[in-house]
C-alpha cells in the first residue's frame, strides 16, 4: 500500500494541488482506510517540520549576515556595544574595585593616624610631665582596714593623701617644698628619721604657683632650732655634666639618687629649670639638689615619663630670689639663710650623713 | 536607517511581516546589545549571546508571520523575555543556575507560548539532526523541493538524473528515509 504512487496523492493533496474531483476520491479514501489517514497525518508533521526547518535555516543565515554587519560597523552599533560593555564592565569589576578602594581608604587614614599618632607622641614627650608627689592609696587601705577590724576605737586618724620631700633652708624652721605637693593640703607635717622619729607639723607661708615652690614654717612649739643649714647655695648656673645628687623620700626611708646636669633648661625649655639625669620617683618631689662640694643647686620637681631619665628640677638662684621676694611682714620671723657650706670637703657618705637631718618627708593631709 | 530606527512597532511588525529584510535587520542590529549586555552579566558568552538572540528573532519572526499573533507589550520587551526564558533554560541545563539572573529590563511572563516554542524547538532540532543524517544527494534534493520550491525539472537538470521521473523516484526514496530518521528521533525527544 505504501507506494511511491500513493505517497504522491499524499503529497499533492497535503500541498493542495489535487483537483475537486480527485480530492473527492481521495478523502472517500482517507475515511474508508485509517492508515492512509494516519500516513497523510505524519506527513503532514514531516512537511512543518521540514518547512520550520527551511524557514529557520534560511532566516538563520539572514541573521548571521546581519551579525556580521553590526560586527563591521563600529562607528554607529559600537557605541552602543560600548554603552553595554562600560555597564558589563562596571558590575563585573566593581566588587574588587570596591574592596581596592576601601583598602586605599583604610591605607590613607591609617597613615594618617599613625602619623598623627606620632605627631602627638612625640608632644607628648614635652608634655608628659608628671610631678613627684606620692599618693599613699596603700597607706588608706590599711589604715581603713585596721579601723574596721578594731571597731571600739574611733578611727581618728587621717589617712595621709601625699607623701614628698622637702629641705630645710634656714635653721628658724624654714623648710621648703614644691607648690603641687602641699597644695590644697588641710595640714602638712614633716618627717624625719634620724635617731628617732621627730615630727613637726608646718605650716604655708608662701608659695608660687607658676615656679611651684612653697616655704613652710614649722609651727610646732617643740621645735628648737639645733640644727645648723650645713649646706650651701649656689646661684650661679651649674654646668652641663656636672654631677649631682639628691635625697628624698619616694618611699619611708631616704633614698640616694645620683646623675648628672644633662640640660640647662627644663621642661619644655623652661630656663629656670635644669634637665638632670638622676632616677627619680613620687615622692621625690621638693628634694633638694646639691652638687659634689654639697652645694644646693635646684629642687626636684617632676619628671617626663615619655622618656627615660629626665626629671627636672628648678634652679636654686629662682628659689633664692623667690625666698627673697617675700614681704618681710607676711612672715613670722626672716628667713635667716646661711651662707656657709659646711660640708664642701667632706666625702660623700660623711656629707649625707651631715645633710640627711635637713631633709624630710613631707607629708600632706587633705579634708575629705 | 535612521527613520526606521524611529519607527514605531506597529510598522515594525507590519514591515517583519511582509517579510521586509530592512527591518529584521534593523531590528536585529538594535536590540543585540542590550541581550549581550544581559547574558555577559548572567556568565553568558558572546557565542551564547549571539545564539539566544538569534533564537529570541526567530521566534518573533516566526510568531509574526501568523495571524493571529498579538504583541501586547514592546517588541523590545518581548525579545528580552523571550530571550531571558530561553536563557534560564540553558543555565539550567547547564547547571549553572544559581536562582536569580540580573535583570536589565523590564519582561513579560510566557506561559502560553511557553509550549509552543518548546514544541517548535524540538521540531526544528530533530529534523536539523534527521536532515545531517540523511546525506547528500537527499538532503539537496529535499532542501531544493521542498524549501526553495525548485520543480521537479529543475531538480532533474541541477542533479544531473536523466529524467524526471528518476527524480521523482530518488526524492521519494529520500523522503522516506528522512520520515524513518525524523520519526525515530522525533519519539525519543
Amino acid at each position: 500500500m505504501n507506494t511511491m504512487n500513493e505517497y504522491e496523492w499524499i503529497e499533492r493533496y497535503a500541498a493542495g494541488q489535487l483537483s475537486e474531483e480527485e480530492r473527492s476520491i481521495f478523502e472517500q479514501k482517507l475515511r474508508d482506510n485509517p492508515q492512509l489517514a494516519a500516513e497523510l497525518s505524519t506527513h503532514q508533521v514531516l512537511m512543518d517540520s521540514l518547512k520550520l526547518y527551511g524557514n529557520r535555516s534560511q532566516l538563520k543565515k539572514k541573521l548571521d549576515v546581519f551579525h556580521q554587519e553590526m560586527a563591521k560597523d563600529t562607528t554607529s552599533q559600537g557605541r552602543r556595544l560600548n554603552k553595554y560593555s562600560v555597564q558589563v564592565f562596571w558590575k563585573r569589576h566593581l566588587p574588587t574595585m570596591a574592596v581596592a578602594a576601601s583598602v586605599a581608604v583604610i591605607t590613607v587614614i591609617g597613615t594618617l593616624f599613625t602619623m598623627d599618632y606620632l605627631r602627638s607622641l612625640e608632644n607628648r614627650q614635652i608634655s608628659f610631665y608628671k610631678e613627684l608627689k606620692r599618693e599613699l592609696n596603700s597607706i588608706k587601705v590599711t589604715q581603713r582596714n585596721i579601723a574596721s577590724a578594731v571597731p571600739e576605737i574611733q578611727p581618728e586618724v587621717r589617712p595621709v593623701s601625699y607623701s614628698a620631700t622637702g629641705f630645710m633652708v634656714a635653721s628658724n624652721g624654714y623648710v621648703v617644698t614644691n607648690y603641687h605637693v602641699i597644695n590644697g593640703a588641710d595640714s602638712v607635717f614633716i618627717e624625719s628619721r634620724m635617731d628617732e622619729l621627730c615630727r613637726y607639723k608646718v605650716k604655708e607661708v608662701y608659695s608660687d604657683k607658676l615656679s611651684d615652690i612653697s616655704i613652710l614654717k614649722i609651727t610646732d612649739p617643740d621645735f628648737t632650732s639645733t640644727v645648723r643649714v650645713s649646706y650651701g647655695f649656689k646661684i650661679k648656673e651649674a654646668d652641663l655634666g656636672e654631677p649631682v645628687y639628691t635625697l628624698g623620700f619616694p618611699r619611708e626611708d631616704m633614698v640616694f639618687g645620683e646623675g648628672s646636669i644633662s640640660s640647662k633648661t627644663g621642661f619644655e625649655g623652661d630656663t629656670t629649670a635644669y634637665q638632670i639625669s638622676i632616677p627619680v620617683n613620687p615622692g621625690n618631689s621638693g628634694g633638694p639638689l646639691l652638687d659634689e662640694k654639697g652645694n644646693l643647686i635646684g629642687m626636684i620637681t617632676g619628671k617626663n615619663t615619655a622618656v627615660e631619665g629626665a626629671a627636672f628640677a628648678i634652679k636654686s638662684k629662682y628659689l633664692l630670689s623667690l625666698i627673697d621676694s617675700i614681704p618681710v611682714d607676711s612672715l613670722p620671723e626672716p628667713v635667716l639663710l646661711s651662707g656657709k657650706n659646711y660640708v664642701k670637703d667632706l666625702k660623700r657618705p660623711e656629707q649625707i650623713k651631715q645633710l640627711q637631718s635637713l631633709i624630710f618627708n613631707v607629708k600632706v593631709y587633705h579634708q575629705k | 536607517m535612521n527613520r526606521l530606527l524611529l519607527q514605531p512597532d506597529e510598522e515594525l511588525l507590519a514591515s517583519l511581516k511582509r517579510g521586509d529584510e530592512r527591518a529584521l535587520g534593523m531590528l536585529y542590529k538594535l536590540h543585540f546589545p542590550m541581550i549581550l549586555h544581559f547574558i555577559l552579566s548572567n556568565s553568558g558568552t558572546e557565542q551564547e549571546a549571539k545564539d539566544i538572540y538569534q533564537e529570541a528573532i526567530i521566534i518573533l519572526y516566526e510568531n509574526v508571520q501568523r495571524d493571529d499573533f498579538e504583541l501586547t507589550c514592546k517588541i523590545k520587551t518581548y525579545i528580552y523575555s523571550v530571550c531571558r526564558r530561553q536563557w534560564l533554560k540553558k543555565l539550567a541545563e547547564k547547571s549553572r543556575y544559581v536562582g536569580k539572573v540580573e535583570d536589565f529590563e523590564s519582561f513579560v511572563p510566557f506561559v502560553k507560548e511557553d509550549a509552543e516554542i518548546e514544541e517548535k524547538d524540538i521540531q526544528f532540532k530533530v529534523m536539523r539532526q534527521a536532515m545531517e543524517k540523511l546525506g547528500e544527494p537527499c538532503r539537496t534534493i529535499l532542501e531544493d523541493f521542498f524549501i526553495h520550491d525548485f520543480t521537479m525539472q529543475q531538480i532533474t537538470d541541477k542533479m544531473g538524473y536523466t529524467n524526471a521521473d528518476n527524480a521523482k523516484n530518488q526524492k521519494y526514496k529520500c523522503l522516506m528515509r528522512l520520515k524513518k530518521i525524523f520519526f525515530s528521533g522525533y519519539q525519543n525527544e
